[in-house]
């Protein structure tokens, strides 16, 4: 039946070569990774041949580390970051474990608890702290009512709502992480630790406790460098003496003078945040930045790696030996139900902490008061009629849809075809090119955002809606490619065949095969390049323009200067949308949960 | 089940008896397309998946690609498919080049062992996809769909998600594909193991007589010996990504070329002898236990040592010392309905195994018992 056209083919190898090489889906990465060498790379390098362009090439770092105030605020920055990070895993743990040992209900309510906030801006999130530790607000009311305080305290602006806050935050992150790897383990691994005589303790210690050593790992890390670039929550929860030091490239960046400097102050949060991704990459695989399994690629260096495993795991064992078997003795005498009650106490607590803010936040929004406080002494609508009849308001609101359209449009198109050339090329070096796509995720958004500023300032591009989408599209590009890879290494590769063998060419198979398959895969994605952009703040601070304002903007002006319930308003709606998002990608998630 | 009457009026040969309706599909309506594969070869890194394999395939031939996982099966289906491609070698479908064609002009159907039906179509959409890929009219495909899922016996299905049938149906779905167009060759890759024994038996009968009504050329992969005995006019058995032996079923059972192919298919006793005579094609031989028999070889051998093969059944069995017989002691004795399964050990510790049909008059032997066994020179084969 298609005898005329084999022959025909058959005789032309020559331009077929060429049509293959054409047709080779690594060339499918060439928009994304050119899109990131021209806003990504590029003024990174240029941020760093600023800092180095003095007279001698260490001079501004010099001054950096000259200055008592930087240096110690970086001190206090490292302080900071490893407290969130063991504070976020103490808690975290105990409730990835609640997630995974609840069932039905329970589990979807504890799950989206976690979540939910996850998806809510860091923002919103630090305001709903602000509100709930204020003078007016329930906290300091319950601790009057109770007789604890006598008259409402400053609880604001000190260390520990700085702690307190980026703990919050950065739950949801190390929670989804050890949940990962506590879901990958065979729940029979657990039982035979039991069936062994292991006691419950015992079997935590010996067998789940190791065996999720690299989630902690991850979560640890990832929660800890996210903590180093923390901008937005330290400035709004500390006081004087809990300056951060991306807070010092914020407040240098004003002035105009320091030029030279101020690159210095952002290359050397560059460069510590590069140097411990560097190291947890040495030893967990870059990997654990995305979460992903190990691209199918046959690395050279799986001997060397098996070998380093090896040795951290005798070091792992020797450790549990020697701290392990004195604590299990002291904890054996404790009753057997009390793992499953630290378990249940610390996971509460964690869910009201992440939930409770949301909630007196979205109460307050419809207050009748003219101030922040809580209880509201009645309700209106008073705040809402406000928002949507002020017109600054309602013109950043717009902005943010149309920015955040065309980011997520920027963002699903180059991800899309950057992770078809990742799962479909055979071409060598995919581990580097899907660190370089994934990388923007672990950049300190002030040190992108100070290093954009130039290169928008040499295009004139700063205030330009379009500038802004494709900054904010270098954030959303890692999440598609890193749901869209995913998606395709899931789809059924005998299904392709299946189509093909049966006549259909390969636009064809693509069109009915595997967009289909991918179709959850790509919706989730574009709901989070969305998303991500309409939160964003901080590049927005450094790349928008007194016409171009968008909501986190003027929250952000509002939450520094009067602290309104029009505020809560706008948090209020930001919940309900992604509420909505997430009803709507919950069959979406679901289904490519059970690929993954 | 009802059986269709296009099918039933096939099988019982009486198709001329009553002409066919017009569109039904008639014994040999198309005639398969020839393939021939001259030194295939595809290497992963140093891992020769296919090594130099050359085989020919008249047109219509069921033919079987039979060996163990890793012996470059597979490799060869997917390369016969356009899956993969080529390092070097050729692949002619009727006398023409097909390897650099793209899979989907290649025009052949295709059964996988996981189905790989499209979960987001009905079964009759599934059947309709390589009809609306060749851009057949819409009334022909449905026609032609309706008919094809009457053959298969699934018309009943015909706007089910195949997520709702069972996997037996779901292979049927599979094949109803695979053949809905008329196609000159048919692949076929491991399509029966994911099922259970029955339900193989009966689809292996179905395969059969679809492959006399529709007259493509089958190319049929799978591990289970049993199965390309049964199903194929001729197997190819495969081993370390070279073909081994390549022959018709009786052929392959009776004459393996070697001990690889000998154990492979069918259960096989090798026994080591020595030769001490040849007159003719007739040799007679010494097992290293001392029995001495004859033996039949179409091979020039005639000094030295040989391996024998001894099919279990063609092992005569009595309680009592015959002429030429020689002693074994039971180890194992199996009932297994029609036949009784015995392993014993010869004089010199050589095992035996032994399969017999029961017999009313004769007790069950049981572990340690004696018996007498021979055979005669028909019923062994001298291996290389």
């Amino acid at each position: 039946m298609t005898s005329a056209s084999i022959g025909a083919q058959a005789d032309r190898p020559a331009d077929l070569d060429l049509v293959r090489r054409l047709k080779d889906p690594a060339l499918l990465l060439l928009p994304a990774l050119a899109f990131l060498a021209f806003i990504y790379l590029l003024p990174l390098i240029d941020l760093i041949r600023i800092s180095v362009s003095g007279p001698s090439w260490s001079s501004y770092f010099e001054r950096v580390f000259a200055i008592p105030l930087y240096w110690d605020s970086l001190v206090r920055t490292m302080q900071i970051s490893v407290m969130v990070a063991v504070l976020c895993l103490l808690f975290g743990y105990p409730t990835a474990l609640l997630i995974h040992r609840s069932r039905g209900i329970t589990q979807a309510l504890i799950a989206t608890a976690i979540v939910l906030p996850y998806f809510i801006a860091i923002l919103i999130r630090t305001y709903a702290w602000m509100v709930l530790l204020g003078r007016n607000g329930p906290i300091n009311k319950l601790l009057v009512s109770i007789g604890i305080l006598s008259e409402p305290a400053q609880l604001l602006f000190n260390r520990g709502t700085v702690l307190l806050g980026m703990t919050a935050v950065l739950l949801p992150l190390m929670v989804l992480t050890i949940y990962s790897s506590v879901a990958r383990l065979d729940q029979s691994l657990t039982r035979a630790a039991l069936a062994s005589g292991a006691g419950p303790i015992a079997a935590f210690w010996r067998v789940l406790l190791p065996l999720t050593l690299p989630g902690i790992g991850a979560g640890f890390l990832l929660v800890f460098v996210a903590a180093i670039g923390f901008f937005i929550t330290p400035t709004l929860l500390g006081g004087p003496g809990d300056q951060m030091f991306a807070m010092h490239i914020t407040q240098q960046a004003d002035s105009v003078t320091s030029e030279g400097f101020l690159q210095a102050l952002g290359v050397v949060l560059l460069t510590i945040t590069l140097a411990v991704v560097a190291v947890a990459g040495r030893f967990l695989g870059f990997e654990f930045i995305w979460g992903g399994r190990k691209l199918t690629e046959a690395t050279p260096t799986t001997t060397d790696r098996r070998a380093a495993d090896a040795g951290r795991r005798s070091i792992g064992t020797s450790a549990a030996d020697v701290i392990g078997w004195p604590l299990l003795r002291l904890f054996g005498r404790l009753p057997a139900s009390f793992g499953t009650w630290t378990v249940g106490l610390m996971g509460g607590l964690v869910i009201a902490i992440l939930i409770l803010p949301i909630i007196v936040v979205m109460i307050i929004s419809f207050s009748s008061a003219s101030y922040l406080t809580f209880p509201p002494p009645g309700f209106s609508l008073r705040w809402y009629e406000q928002f949507f009849s002020d017109s600054n308001w309602m013109r950043a609101f717009w902005t943010s849809l149309v920015v955040a359209a065309m980011s997520a449009g920027i963002a699903i198109v180059l991800g899309a075809s950057a992770a078809l050339g990742i799962v479909r090329s055979s071409i060598r070096g995919k581990s580097t090119i899907m660190l370089l796509l994934v990388s923007p995720i672990i950049v300190p958004p002030v040190v992108l955002g100070l290093s954009l500023y130039s290169l928008f300032l040499r295009f004139d591009m700063v205030g330009s809606i379009f500038g802004l989408a494709a900054a904010h599209a270098i954030g959303g590009l890692p999440l598609v490619v890193v749901i869209l890879c995913a998606s395709l290494q899931g789809v059924d590769a005998r299904l392709e065949q299946a189509a093909a063998v049966h006549g259909a060419s390969s636009l064809t198979v693509f069109r009915l095969v595997t967009l289909p398959a991918i179709m959850p895969g790509l919706a989730a994605a574009t709901f989070f390049a969305f998303l991500h952009s309409f939160d964003e703040l901080v590049l927005t601070l450094f790349l928008s323009s007194a016409e171009l304002k968008t909501l986190p903007l003027m929250l952000w002006g509002d939450v520094n200067y009067r602290l309104n319930p029009v505020l809560a308003v706008v948090s209020t709606l930001e919940v309900l949308l992604v509420v909505v998002g997430l009803v709507l990608a919950r069959p979406v998630l679901a289904t490519s949960r059970k690929a993954t | 089940m009802g059986e269709p009457a296009a099918l039933r009026a096939m099988r019982s040969g009486d198709a001329n008896a009553r002409t066919p309706p017009t569109g039904r599909l008639r014994e040999r309506d198309a005639i398969g397309s020839s393939i021939a594969v001259r030194d295939a070869v595809k290497r992963y890194g140093s891992f020769h998946a296919v090594d130099r394999i050359s085989i020919d395939i008249e047109p219509g031939e069921f033919i079987t690609l039979l060996g163990p996982s890793g012996s470059g099966k597979t490799t060869l289906l997917n390369l016969v498919a356009g899956f993969q491609s080529l390092d070097s070698g050729e692949i002619l479908v009727d006398g023409k080049p097909v390897h650099n064609v793209p899979t989907h002009k290649r025009g052949f159907g295709m059964v996988f062992q996981s189905y790989a039906l499209f979960p987001n179509m009905t079964v009759s959409q599934n059947v309709a996809f390589p009809l609306r890929m060749a851009g057949v009219d819409r009334a022909t495909a449905e026609r032609r769909v309706a008919e094809t899922l009457e053959i298969m016996r699934l018309t009943e299905h015909a706007a089910k998600s195949p997520s709702q049938m069972s996997g037996g149906q779901q292979q049927r779905v599979a094949i109803a594909r695979a053949i809905v167009r008329r196609p000159k060759v048919v692949l076929m890759d491991e399509p029966l193991s994911a099922l259970d024994r029955r339900l193989r038996e009966q689809i292996q009968i179905e395969i059969r007589d679809l492959h006399r009504t529709i007259g493509s050329t089958i190319l049929f992969v799978t591990h289970d010996q049993g199965e390309a005995l049964t199903m194929s006019d001729r197997i190819a058995v495969l081993n370390a990504g070279k073909i081994v032996q390549i022959g018709r079923p009786v052929d392959i059972y009776r004459h393996p070329s070697d001990r690889f192919v000998a154990s492979f298919v069918g259960e096989s006793n090798l026994i080591e002898a020595e030769i001490l005579q040849k007159r003719g094609s007739t040799l007679t031989m010494k097992s290293r236990a001392g029995y001495v028999f004859s033996a039949e070889s179409r091979d020039t051998i005639d000094v030295g040592r040989a391996t024998v093969l001894v099919r279990p059944e063609r092992i005569a069995v009595s309680n009592e010392p015959t002429a030429n017989s020689t002693p074994v002691n039971v180890t194992s004795a199996i009932f297994l309905g029609e036949i009784l399964r015995i392993e014993a050990q010869m004089e010199g510790g050589e095992p035996l195994l032994i399969r017999c049909t029961d017999m009313a008059d004769r007790p069950l032997p049981t572990v340690g018992d004696r018996l007498h066994v021979s055979w005669g020179a028909a019923d062994c084969w001298v291996l290389a």
